[in-house]
């Protein structure tokens, strides 16, 4: 099955149902903070253009736009689920489409930040409540009956009286004409149907039997597969290349050199064209390539942190956040800590790997790809081919898997360049290989803890980290702090202590580096977490009450509360393996207890992850606990079996035989459990993953005495 | 590999040196041959050794279930297993990522339309096996696939999969002997009396 | 050179040395089967030839010359194979990328051993990664399955 956007006059054209159907969709003026909410009808006499975000067909049909990118993460259901829970309508009978790439249409599209449900939640309610109302609206008038004796159910709108009742398709006519009321009342949390509740997902069934189409999984007619190799460093000139091999292998069509831009920096490349993937990756192994070696830094993996641990020793940096004077305190005399952390560079290793469809024409350029910013990508692709933005068409696909990497804008920018020089639409087809050596990468960073305890409680935390800053490649940012150095670590922590810094060694290294799933807080969160449990030790009190002293907040003493109830925290014994952490990311608070053993044969072996989410409002609990398992696998392979190095500036990974992901047979029990509160909603994607490695590494201090400060380490060698 | 060449080296000297020792025979050999030389014979069969614990030829029989892979011998990823035939089990069969024939570049698998671990019911191990031991066992028709002496001669000389380790495809190292130096030895170890060599040997 | 794939004759002309998964893929138009890695680490690739798990990324095209290979959109008649049936119960696919490979090994386990234990599961699926961390429901998915009359399934 294959979901494209659908504007309504394609909509329109295609059912030859023009006026008769109910349109709805926000309306986001370039400086107006509120979105507005709006009919088609009401777009078309005020003339800017519309995209439906919900369409109501005559027969009753429901369709949705999923205004986000669907890569695991559940937006594909979160979304409808939402809309469907004011809308009165059942699931099953809505279909969902992904929109195209529009800002306008439909505000920031960006997948990231674990956003789409906090980001959105609140309008998309307000989409289903206002178009019910307009349903009820229409069928009162015809009943001539008051509003507020209709209702609506299962997509119908009953006159209760009389038990009379219309379907939606036979109100939409009516329901067009009518002006959008405005503050519709939304249902109180106590009558919901659909949200909080563990339904099913829609798009489960096309994902197995094959239906589900993904970037690399479309086609257009004429296309050709495209495969390139790139310099092997960022900014990487070509010198020169020969074509005369790769051009005899039977398929390929075309080789030229392109480049692609990595925000302000360029990669030469040199491009295979063919008529199967398969002819393009041959031709490309037969090209011969001279690349220009002079003018990078050659570094090694050992020289970074080296550099790091010499800045954290002898730099104060910038300060990101400061109260008190924890220099004092550090200065006299007392128990004190003070130890570095180093966390690794990463990969995103999506199981799809990056690809994207592009076609360019004179006066327009089309992509389908799997993308997890649509709306940047059409600025970018506008800007950087002096394309007007409207004539720039980017469809997203599902994804096989993004975590950060499919929100980059180098991919989709290199494909239409070589569909340009090559005047036939193209799907550019990264191996594994140049998925996993080619970055960018989560950048590996290093902090130093230095923490005072006087009476069994804190009385200085200091930290500062050093590493690579996202927003250097951005451009602006050199020179200041980063500003997500406290990322991951909790806020009432700074209510109870009273001398408390934060700083940023600026650390600069021409390795790209990007956003990875639940970005600065994955490092953070070991760093912070992994020192807030020495200092309980050096306290002498256990890891959780140590922290109820300081976590005042009512929120997070619950949060205590139910980890102690779940994992049974207070029968454990002494040394039996417990560890646990608690990290914030993107408005969610998740704490977890990892649980180790040693195996028959000696080695540790996790007996049991539990993890206690507090992310406010939530959609659907079963895509919750998915996500905290999802996560914790994540993090368990960034903690243990997978780190990207660099030898003489190269990356000495290649593909999952050196980069090992976690396995069936890796995957601990994950226990989810949900805090039920009327909060605002948090994110859900992300914000589990950076508990994990400081309450593994906690566990296994706690089993065996080793405390573990590097990531990554050998679960086996301990 | 380096590791490697030492244990070779030490193995070598180790052997000299308990070549003065006397070994014992391990059976009559009911054939005539050249005359019975037990210390050419163990020298041989040391030979031999070398080649049967490099990687090429141990990482297809190992001690465990599991098959190794690479030159430092690791257990394979994946959790792969042995089976009964020793073809692999369930989804993990060994064919269904090993071809007949080697798939080019560096860490793709390897091929051999035999391909596959000795069964479970003769799981010819030499992870670990001390030259003695080995020796003993590669003689043992109960251990050894029910190979008479000249079967084993052939098996080592000739047989296909055997003859992998040393077209082991991009990448991996060779095993010490060339095949022909390797099937030379081999002979001379059963001609000259196929004697094992002591339990000192390592 | 003839393959049938799913059950139909299909005449294909390419190249003998083609991965049957690009053959698959790019010529035979199903996208069912993923391209994860191209060197047997994944399992995204996973299809049928006759009746066994083979990686298609490694396994030319000749070697498949006139037997019969079963892809994830022939699995069943209409996705409901009861590995498909308990995938849709427990919800297991987040990304859903890998999981026609999941789903193609899981398939010759339940067929070898129809009752797999926790450590045949782990024998016979560490071949196949998921990024996504499904591992937990897949293993769920698969004893439920187990538990389910074979109706659907076509093999």
């Amino acid at each position: 099955m294959e979901t494209n956007g659908v504007s309504r006059r394609d909509f329109i054209r295609a059912s030859g149902l023009a006026g008769t159907a109910l349109c709805l969709g926000f309306y986001f003026p370039a400086n107006a903070k509120k979105a507005q909410l709006v009919s088609a009808n009401a777009a078309e006499a005020t003339g800017f253009e519309f995209n439906a975000w919900m369409h109501i067909g005559t027969d009753g049909k429901i369709t949705l736009t999923d205004h986000r990118a669907e890569m695991g993460q559940g937006s594909y259901q979160s979304v409808p689920q939402i809309i469907a829970e004011e809308l009165e309508v059942d699931l099953k009978d809505i279909d969902v489409v992904f929109a195209k790439g529009d800002p306008k249409k439909y505000g920031s599209q960006i997948t990231g930040g674990s956003s789409t449900i906090r980001g959105s939640y609140k309008r998309l309610l307000m989409l289903g409540a206002t178009a019910r109302q307009m349903l009820i609206m229409a069928a009162a008038a015809k009943w001539n009956a008051p509003v507020a004796d209709c209702y609506a159910q299962a997509g119908q709108v009953i006159h209760r009286p009389t038990g009379n009742k219309l379907h939606y398709g036979e109100l939409v006519a009516d329901a067009s004409k009518l002006t959008p009321p405005k503050d519709v009342p939304l249902k109180p949390m106590s009558d919901y149907k659909l949200i909080r509740k563990p339904l099913k997902k829609l798009d489960t069934p096309m994902k197995t039997n094959g239906e589900a189409i993904f970037g690399l999984d479309k086609r257009l007619p004429g296309m050709l597969f495209a495969s390139v190799e790139r310099n092997p460093r960022l900014r990487g000139k070509l010198v020169s290349f020969d074509s005369t091999a790769a051009l005899k292998v039977p398929g390929v069509k075309q080789v030229f050199k392109v480049q692609m831009m990595v925000f302000n920096t360029t990669r030469d490349g040199v491009v295979v064209l063919a008529d199967s993937t398969w002819a393009a990756m041959q031709g490309r192994k037969a090209l011969k390539v001279t690349w220009d070696e002079t003018g990078f830094e050659h570094v090694n993996t050992v020289d970074i942190y080296k550099s790091h641990q010499e800045l954290l020793k002898t730099k104060e940096g910038l300060s990101v956040k400061k109260q008190g004077n924890p220099d004092a305190v550090l200065d006299k005399p007392g128990k004190k800590l003070d130890v570095i952390y180093e966390t690794p560079y990463q990969s995103h290793a999506a199981m799809e790997p990056l690809n994207c469809i592009a076609h360019y024409q004179s006066d327009k350029i089309e992509i389908w790809g799997p993308i997890q910013a649509p709306d940047w990508v059409q600025g970018d692709i506008s800007d950087k081919f002096k394309m007007p933005k409207e004539k720039v068409v980017v469809n997203m696909t599902f994804l096989g898997g993004g975590f950060g990497r499919k929100a980059f804008l180098d991919y989709p920018q290199e494909a239409v360049a070589i569909s340009k020089q090559a005047g036939v639409p193209v799907q550019v087809v990264w191996t594994r290989e140049d998925d996993i050596k080619q970055g960018p990468y989560r950048a590996g960073i290093s902090y130093r803890g230095q923490g005072a305890i006087e009476n069994g409680a804190i009385t200085a935390l200091k930290f500062k980290m050093a590493g690579q800053n996202i927003d250097h490649w951005s451009g602006p940012g050199r020179g200041k702090p980063n500003g997500s150095t406290t990322e991951g670590f909790l806020n009432p922590y700074f209510e109870s202590i009273k001398n408390i810094s934060f700083a940023d060694v600026p650390y600069e290294m021409p390795l790209p580096n990007m956003w990875w799933r639940s970005v600065y807080a994955s490092t953070n969160g070991f760093a912070y977490e992994s020192f807030i449990n020495e200092m309980a030790l050096l306290a002498g009190k256990d890891q959780l009450s140590f922290r109820r002293e300081y976590l005042k907040d009512e929120r997070c003493q619950r949060l205590i509360d139910r980890m102690e109830e779940v994992s049974g925290w207070k029968a454990r014994k002494k040394n039996e393996g417990y560890g646990v952490a608690i990290t914030e990311c993107f408005d969610t608070t998740v704490g977890q207890v990892v649980k180790v053993s040693r195996n028959a044969a000696g080695k540790i072996k996790i007996d049991k992850v539990w993890a206690v989410m507090d992310c406010g409002w939530y959609v659907n609990p079963d895509i919750i606990k998915a996500q905290v398992e999802g996560s914790v696998l994540m993090a368990l392979g960034a903690a243990t079996t997978h780190e990207i190095t660099f030898k003489n500036g190269l990356v000495e990974q290649n593909n999952f035989y050196d980069y090992l992901m976690p396995r069936i047979t890796d995957m601990p029990t994950v226990e989810v459990h949900i805090m039920e509160n009327t909060a605002d909603a948090g994110g859900v994607g992300e914000p589990a993953l950076p508990p994990f490695a400081p309450a593994l590494t906690d566990a296994i201090f706690d089993l065996t005495g080793k405390r573990i400060r590097k990531l990554p380490f050998n679960m086996n060698a301990v | 590999m380096k590791k490697l060449s030492i244990i070779t080296c030490i193995a070598i000297v180790i052997a000299a040196i308990t070549l003065s020792f006397r070994p014992q025979p391990v059976k009559e050999i009911s054939y005539k041959a050249p005359a019975k030389d037990s210390i050419g014979s163990v020298k041989a069969f040391m030979a031999v050794y070398k080649v049967l614990m490099s990687a090429r030829c141990m990482n297809c029989h190992p001690a465990g279930n599991s098959p190794l892979q690479g030159d430092d011998s690791h257990i394979h990823t994946m959790n792969v297993t042995r089976g009964t035939d020793g073809k692999g089990m369930y989804t993990a069969r060994c064919s269904n990522c090993h071809q007949a024939e080697n798939t080019a570049g560096l860490h793709m698998p390897p091929g051999n339309p035999k391909w596959g671990l000795p069964p479970a019911n003769m799981r010819m191990v030499f992870q670990g096996r001390t030259p003695r031991q080995l020796a003993l066992q590669l003689l043992d028709t109960k251990q050894n696939g029910g190979r008479s002496k000249a079967q084993l001669i052939d098996h080592m000389a000739n047989d296909d999969l055997v003859g992998w380790a040393w077209h082991p495809g991009d990448g991996r190292t060779l095993p010490p002997l060339s095949r022909a130096a390797f099937a030379v030895q081999v002979r001379q170890w059963i001609a000259k009396g196929a004697y094992a060599p002591s339990a000192k040997a390592k | 050179m003839i393959l049938t794939v799913n059950g139909q004759k299909r005449e294909v002309n390419a190249d003998p040395n083609m991965p049957l998964l690009w053959v698959i893929r790019d010529i035979l138009g199903l996208t069912g089967t993923k391209f994860g890695c191209g060197a047997a680490q994944c399992g995204a690739c996973t299809v049928h030839l006759n009746g066994e798990a083979v990686r298609s990324c490694v396994t030319k095209v000749n070697r498949a010359a006139g037997q019969e290979i079963v892809t994830i959109e022939g699995l069943s008649a209409s996705n409901n194979h009861p590995l498909q049936l308990a995938w849709n119960e427990l919800s297991v696919p987040q990304c859903g990328y890998c999981q026609s490979g999941q789903i193609m090994s899981a398939a010759v386990l339940l067929r070898e051993n129809p009752h797999p234990t926790d450590q045949d599961i782990d024998d016979a699926m560490a071949g196949n990664i998921c990024r996504c961390g499904t591992y937990q429901r897949v293993r769920e998915a698969i004893h439920k399955a187990a538990a389910m009359p074979m109706e659907g399934a076509k093999l």
